[in-house]
């Protein structure tokens, strides 16, 4: 991963929203971190949901790979379109010719139909945050366990392509997951971008994303073993 | 279920194994001549009737040159035996399992009753018997096939050598002179004792042939490597090709001639098309006219052109390569009269789109319609008997799947909002990766049941299936 995007990472890694948006009132985070955003204007007040998924999706900037600049700008959220967009990985990230080498690519994430996330539903989105699991490969099921055959996860996970950071996204609580699903398929305007499939192992990345190399979901109680009650 | 008839039942036993090549030193072998499977006995005496004995067992056979193998066969033989029979006729076929696993046969692409259809819906148990009976309606001359379609099992039953060619004729046939070659292409993989090859389970192997469909290296024409088809110059050879793979897709070409593509699916265009290649899907099948125009004494291959289907992650290393499938041999022997082919074979009357009651969107994804697996105690879309309805059907990730709907043809109306160049009857139709093609089908005569599914056998076995019930 580049330098740039890893900074990118940490700096977006609040929960607290530090976007002002304009004409809407800013409320102090509560207890845990979370600001509640509530309309100033009487007549349009679109759902408290949808702002909480696009304050979600700002702050932790889908857009850095997923295109566009601001939510103004027309290839928001529409995923890869210039070959500087991709990435390289294994070990060709460091030496260029090394194999094995995947190219991945940040797919459209608006809702067109036929290039986008237009025929997945937000409970599929929602899967994609929480488990990793390619929606196009995944059943649009409840999943309540994170063990294969097991609540629904399937057998044979297909997960989504690094550098995707959903290891870390996926302890957002359901509610902002859904927030994030919700503004995706509701409150952007689907443009229509094909992206490629991106590139990968024939075992889609399982041995990539097992518990010993991204942690456990949910994470372990407070104080774990590496911490301390202050 | 009527009682079986006690009628005589091939032995198989009486049936022979396929001779083996004999490799001549310091020359080229000579290659085999292409053989047709052997057709099935009419045993009944009645006008309009075909009746037949069909059995489904294990054998040993010699499927590669100089080795056995345990297969399963249909009457002993790899393609199983044609069916043959006309529009109009009454078709009887006795069937008995003699495997050790539940199976079925499913007459592809034929209109008749669903309890006739061969749907895992309808499974015949192992030492069980059943008697499929329906009638060839008119008008549907083509190129079928049957294969089983048991719940789960059809990759392994396939891969295993059930499946053989039904071929129905239409009495005023506007081709019904030229002379005919079937060529029923499969393919397999085999371990170096002979046996076929499945990949263990949990394998990056197994991972592959679940996402691609099982294809093998040995790719076979009715069950040879490598036949040879000899044309004479000037003759015009009409080629039935059913694609009887579990999941490859081919590319036919012969260098130095242009193809005249006739028919599809469910029989002839009304008027050829010229094509330099076509691409045939699994269980798709297409007539070709071939011509006698190369250079006499001369030969070219029969050559399957590289086609990408497959998703980055699991793209065969050498998928870029062309695969040739039989020789064709120029004779210097000239036709003794000029071959002269009619302009119009045959009217394909259009459904008409206004009489569509609704459009039915299907998305395919990996190994899912519309989100889900196949479910055998659910029903995904209900219609009723009669209706013409539209489908649009999506492919919404980067692997082709060939779609194939069950007991009504259809006809294609545009793929990608182009519309089609012209009709014709289908019942299986490729939708390439993130593609989306539109058909137009009308319920007629039969309720019950029906399945729609993507024809890579794996998908299919593992839940790329769903049913639409008619009433």
């Amino acid at each position: 991963m580049t330098r740039t995007f890893l900074t990118r990472l940490l700096a977006v890694s609040s929960l607290i929203s530090a976007v002002a948006i304009v004409g809407w009132v800013h409320q102090s985070p509560d207890e845990a971190g979370r600001v509640a955003l509530k309309s100033n204007h009487p007549t349009t007040s679109p759902d408290d949901e949808i702002l909480l998924g696009r304050s979600l999706v700002l702050n932790h900037d889908c857009a850095g790979c997923h295109g566009g600049v601001s939510p103004a700008s027309k290839q928001w959220l529409a995923g890869m379109t210039r070959p500087d967009q991709e990435f390289l990985i294994g070990p060709c990230a460091l030496k260029l010719d090394a194999k094995p080498c995947w190219r991945t690519r940040p797919r459209n994430l608006t809702p067109d139909n036929a290039t986008g996330l237009g025929r997945f539903t937000e409970r599929q989105i929602f899967n994609a945050l929480r488990y990793g699991l390619r929606p196009e490969d995944t059943p649009d099921v409840d999943i309540t366990s994170g063990t294969p055959g097991v609540g629904n996860f399937p057998q044979h996970p297909h997960y989504l392509a690094p550098p995707m950071p959903w290891p870390g996204w996926r302890y957002m609580s359901d509610r902002e997951l859904q927030a994030i699903a919700a503004y995706l398929k509701r409150a952007v305007k689907p443009v229509s971008n094909k992206v490629p499939e991106s590139e990968g192992p024939p075992d889609f990345w399982a041995s990539a994303y097992t518990v010993d190399l991204i942690g456990p979901y949910p994470p372990p109680a407070f104080p774990a073993a590496n911490e301390r009650v202050p | 279920m009527a009682a079986s008839l006690a009628m005589p039942i091939v032995p198989v036993a009486a049936l022979r194994a396929q001779p083996v090549v004999v490799q001549q030193v310091g020359s080229k072998p000579a290659a085999d001549t292409l053989r047709n499977p052997p057709v099935l006995r009419n045993i009944s005496s009645r006008p309009h009737t075909v009746e037949v004995n069909i059995v489904a067992a294990p054998a040993r056979i010699s499927v590669l040159p100089g080795r056995l193998t345990d297969v399963y066969a249909y009457n002993g033989s790899i393609p199983g035996p044609t069916l043959e029979a006309r529009e109009g006729d009454r078709v009887i076929i006795h069937f008995r399992n003699e495997l050790p696993e539940a199976t079925t046969v499913h007459w592809h692409g034929v209109h008749l009753p669903a309890n006739m259809d061969g749907s895992p819906f309808d499974p015949v148990p192992p030492g069980g018997h059943y008697d499929y009976i329906f009638n060839i309606p008119r008008g549907t001359a083509g190129t079928y096939w049957y294969h089983p379609h048991p719940d789960g099992r059809s990759e392994y039953q396939a891969a295993m050598g059930l499946f053989g060619a039904f071929i129905v004729r239409a009495a005023n046939d506007p081709i019904a002179t030229l002379p005919e070659k079937l060529l029923v292409l499969s393919d397999n993989r085999f371990r170096p004792d002979g046996s076929i090859e499945f990949a263990d389970s949990n394998s990056t192997q197994s991972n592959i042939d679940m996402e691609n469909g099982r294809e093998g290296n040995v790719l076979f024409v009715n069950g040879q490597v490598m036949p040879s088809i000899v044309i004479r110059k000037g003759e015009v050879q009409r080629w039935r090709v059913v694609n009887a793979s579990a999941a490859r897709v081919y590319r036919l070409a012969i260098p130095g001639q242009v193809l005249l593509h006739v028919g599809s699916d469910d029989g002839l265009f009304e008027h050829a098309v010229e094509k330099n290649d076509i691409v045939v899907a699994n269980s798709e099948r297409v007539e070709l006219l071939v011509r006698g125009t190369g250079k006499p004494g001369s030969d070219v291959e029969l050559m399957d052109l590289p086609y990408d289907r497959y998703m980055p992650q699991t793209r065969p290393a050498d998928w870029n390569t062309s695969r040739a499938l039989l020789d064709l041999h120029y004779s210097d022997r000239v036709m003794p009269a000029p071959v002269t082919l009619p302009t119009t074979f045959r009217v394909v009357p259009a459904l008409d789109t206004a009489t569509a009651t609704v459009t039915r969107t299907v998305v395919l994804s990996q190994g899912m319609i519309n989100g889900h697996t196949m479910d055998m105690s659910r029903v995904d879309m209900q219609a009723s008997v009669g209706a013409t309805e539209i489908w649009d059907v999506e492919n919404v990730v980067g692997m082709d799947h060939p779609f194939h709907l069950h007991g009504f043809q259809f006809q294609v109306i545009d793929r990608n909002g182009v519309p089609e160049p012209f009709r014709s009857w289908k019942d299986v139709v490729n939708i390439p990766k993130h593609e989306a093609v539109r058909f137009i089908v009308r319920y007629a005569d039969f309720p019950g049941k029906w399945m729609f599914h993507c024809h890579i056998l794996a998908h299919e076995d593992h839940g790329m299936m769903a049913v639409l019930q008619v009433r």
